[in-house]
């Protein structure tokens, strides 16, 4: 008598606890939901997850002994040392073109520094919003040094290796069309697979960031003929403003992000660098000491501009990182593999296309 | 005096039958909230994020193309889906095919008498049992096809064209007329179904044998030569030839759909041998001895007495291995072949919501699983012992 009520009980206990945990409007697991969350979640939780590339030596590329090194990690590493005070808080995690916007809607990574365009279907459908670029870039083609091809109408009817689930996959479609070529795409998930494909002739061109293609180039294995032995034709297909990549509906995490960026490059306006940012802090120009967090008021009041960041965040981020030259010249400068001049991504000043918003 | 006119039971909540339908709405109450629930976590994350929870993205342009077709980037996703749902039928289809008649020969030689096929079926069938279908995939297409020589200077044979994008082989070509002759070989067809059931027919009436087979393709042969000769030779011989960078004429077969068919086929060809010879092994050796006690030579007694038998009892896994070549086939990514499963990753990657493309793919599988499971049940059934 008593063991059958009991187990009446069992599925009615079960009904109640389901009825209750069932907060239809909230869902999810409450993590890192809701606007302006994360940045909380990152700060105590102490450490951030950055979606990364392991594949493009100079801007995502991991070692045989797990190191991770390029543009976009010293980037993530910068997002770090802003939030966290360390730039050694990350966690790095390596995504395919593919699957990166599918991690990032998930929530298995915080932010995606992984040389990304900025495009409206981006914004738009994928739920996805892009902070201040880091890398103006624009597609290009690779082929091998000793082909003919010296214009895309020369690549009438080839075979044309490219990444999927990328804007190069698109604009390749979209530039050929236009001019009214035909090519067959040969469309594989990761370099890795393109790399033998090329190298046994299945495709005879490259297509990529121009960028990415030099890495690659640079890379490219003395059994195979070295980096001589590609050449990367001399046009651009499109523009590729690159930038790190945060979830929409959390504004907070975003400004953390956008202004982590930015004060790289104001870094670089000032002069400030890894070596005088020390020195760098007694100056008295209030725009320098607004962005090191050395200013102060008649009252004695700090400056904070509500973004929830720490008041010396941009000090953390350039000393341990660098500025946004210091960064550049580190990974992909003249005087790297990849041997690439700044080109668009040098100061306002200089010509290029930088231009940090005031900190104030 | 005891009351007799209503029967007295135990009350509702004690009552075994109430009891035991009530237990069964409350699970399915309970399955049926859970689902709901798991429903509105994801309808409601996906709007947080922006992104729209219905299926209309399904009519947008595409923008990517689909390597190894005609499709262009201007038409909708739906129709990619499509063309990959096509391309998963074309590699099911004649892998299924393939394996089946690789399969039988396989499981046939492993019982033989001849020493050597003995052995070499058993080689063949341990060996390619025990190797993952993903890595023999790989290793057709990067072991054999990719090794094979690029399109600008491949292997030419008499008729062939072998080369690391693909493989041409001798094909037909239409010319004026080619519709008439089409109509005039289902005409013949038609006509040999007759013939071999007047044949049939024959034989039940007198006995005699009544090679209805031979009967069919005389005619069906007669028929095509008569309409050729009239319509004046409406098709011609394609034969691939190379020139440069292209290769003209012949049939092309992707480099990837070799590669990943071979795969499939020769995994599931070693399955199905090793269905085929259990059959076989388990027809009652009486029938083997009583069909030699009628003279019936080794090969009439594996056709007429052994295998019809054999084949009842090899139905139904074998169909289990048809469902397991169709999803194998989505293994294709590794190796870039556009059938569905890839085109769906492509899809996604290309800015198409996540969840409600992988239930589109689901729902096609189930679809293309259901339909091989509906033929092979129905053939099933077909061959069973009327007995039963």
């Amino acid at each position: 008598m008593l063991a059958r009520r009991l187990r009446l009980m069992g599925p009615l206990l079960v009904l109640a606890l389901v009825a209750t945990g069932c907060p239809a409007d909230e869902g999810g697991d409450g993590g890192d939901g809701g606007g302006g969350n994360l940045l909380q979640t990152i700060t105590d939780r102490g450490q951030v997850r950055c979606g990364v590339n392991d594949e493009v030596p100079g801007f995502g590329f991991v070692d045989e002994a797990g190191n991770y090194s390029g543009f976009d990690i010293e980037f993530c590493r910068a997002v770090a040392a802003a939030v966290t005070g360390d730039a050694g808080n990350v966690e790095f995690r390596s995504l395919t073109s593919e699957q990166r916007f599918t991690a990032l809607q998930g929530q298995q990574v915080d932010v995606l520094i992984r040389n990304t365009t900025w495009t409206a279907t981006r914004d738009g459908t994928e739920g996805a919003a892009f902070a201040a670029t880091t890398f103006y870039d624009g597609q290009g083609m690779m082929v091998r040094a000793d082909s003919p091809f010296q214009s895309l109408e020369d690549m009438r009817g080839t075979n044309i290796c490219v990444l999927s689930g990328t804007t190069t996959e698109l604009n390749l479609e979209t530039q050929f069309q236009a001019r009214g070529i035909e090519y067959e795409p040969i469309s594989l998930e990761t370099n890795e697979a393109i790399q033998p494909a090329f190298i046994q002739r299945r495709c005879e061109g490259w297509t990529s960031d121009r960028s990415q293609l030099a890495g690659i180039r640079s890379a490219w294995p003395e059994t195979e003929g070295g980096p001589g032995a590609l050449r990367i034709l001399d046009l651009t297909m499109s523009k590729e403003p690159l930038g790190p990549v945060v979830r929409d509906g959390d504004a907070r995490w975003y400004d953390a992000v956008n202004w982590t960026v930015i004060a790289t490059i104001l870094a670089e306006e000032h002069g400030i660098t890894q070596a005088n940012v020390d020195q760098m802090r007694q100056s008295q120009d209030p725009d320098v000491q607004r962005l090191l967090g050395t200013f102060r008021t008649e009252e004695g009041s700090t400056f904070n501009p509500g973004l929830g960041l720490p008041d010396d965040f941009a000090y953390q981020v350039i000393k341990q990182v660098g500025n946004y030259g210091e960064i550049y010249e580190r990974t992909v400068g003249p005087n790297t593999p990849l041997g690439l001049e700044r080109g668009p991504n040098d100061l306002w000043t200089r010509g290029g296309l930088l231009y940090g918003p005031p900190y104030r | 005096m005891a009351d007799t006119r209503t029967p007295v039971g135990p009350p509702f909540w004690r009552d075994v039958r109430v009891l035991r339908i009530a237990g069964q709405a409350v699970f399915l109450a309970l399955v049926g909230l859970l689902l709901y629930w798991l429903y509105l976590n994801l309808v409601t994350n996906l709007r947080r994020q922006g992104i729209t929870p219905n299926y209309g993205f399904l009519s947008r342009p595409a923008g990517f193309r689909v390597s190894g077709s005609a499709f262009s980037s201007r038409e909708s996703v739906w129709s990619a889906v499509l063309v990959g749902v096509r391309n998963t039928a074309l590699v099911s289809g004649v892998g299924i095919l393939l394996a089946t008649v690789l399969g039988l020969v396989v499981g046939v030689a492993r019982l033989s008498t001849n020493w050597l096929v003995r052995r070499g079926a058993s080689l063949y069938v341990e060996t390619f049992r025990n190797i993952p279908v993903l890595i023999l995939i790989l290793f057709m297409f990067k072991a054999v096809t990719l090794r094979l020589p690029p399109v600008t200077d491949p292997i030419e044979l008499p008729g062939l064209v072998m080369a690391n994008s693909g493989l041409w082989i001798p094909w037909v070509s239409a010319r004026p007329g080619a519709g008439a002759f089409v109509g005039a070989l289902g005409a013949g067809a038609a006509a040999a179904v007759a013939v071999a059931i007047w044949r049939t027919r024959v034989q039940d009436r007198t006995g005699r044998p009544h090679h209805r087979l031979a009967y069919a393709s005389g005619v069906v042969f007669a028929v095509a030569a008569a309409a050729y000769v009239v319509t004046g030779a409406p098709v011609a011989s394609d034969i691939p030839s190379h020139e440069g960078r292209t290769v003209t004429g012949g049939f092309r077969i992707l480099d990837t759909y070799f590669a990943l068919l071979a795969g499939l086929v020769i995994y599931t060809a070693s399955h199905i041998a090793e269905i085929v010879r259990g059959s076989i092994q388990s027809v009652p050796r009486g029938q083997t001895e009583a069909a030699s006690a009628l003279a019936l030579s080794p090969g009439q007694r594996l056709r007429h007495v052994v295998l019809p038998q054999a084949l009842r009892v090899a139905i139904p896994p074998t169909g289990n291995q048809y469902l397991n070549l169709t999803k194998n086939s989505s293994l294709a990514v590794a190796i870039g072949y556009a059938e569905v499963t890839r085109v769906v990753s492509i899809a996604i990657g290309n800015g198409n919501p996540a969840p409600q493309m992988i239930a589109v793919l689901m729902g096609i599988y189930l679809t293309l699983s259901l339909g091989i499971a509906a033929v092979t049940n129905l053939l099933n059934r077909r061959f069973q012992l009327r007995t039963r």
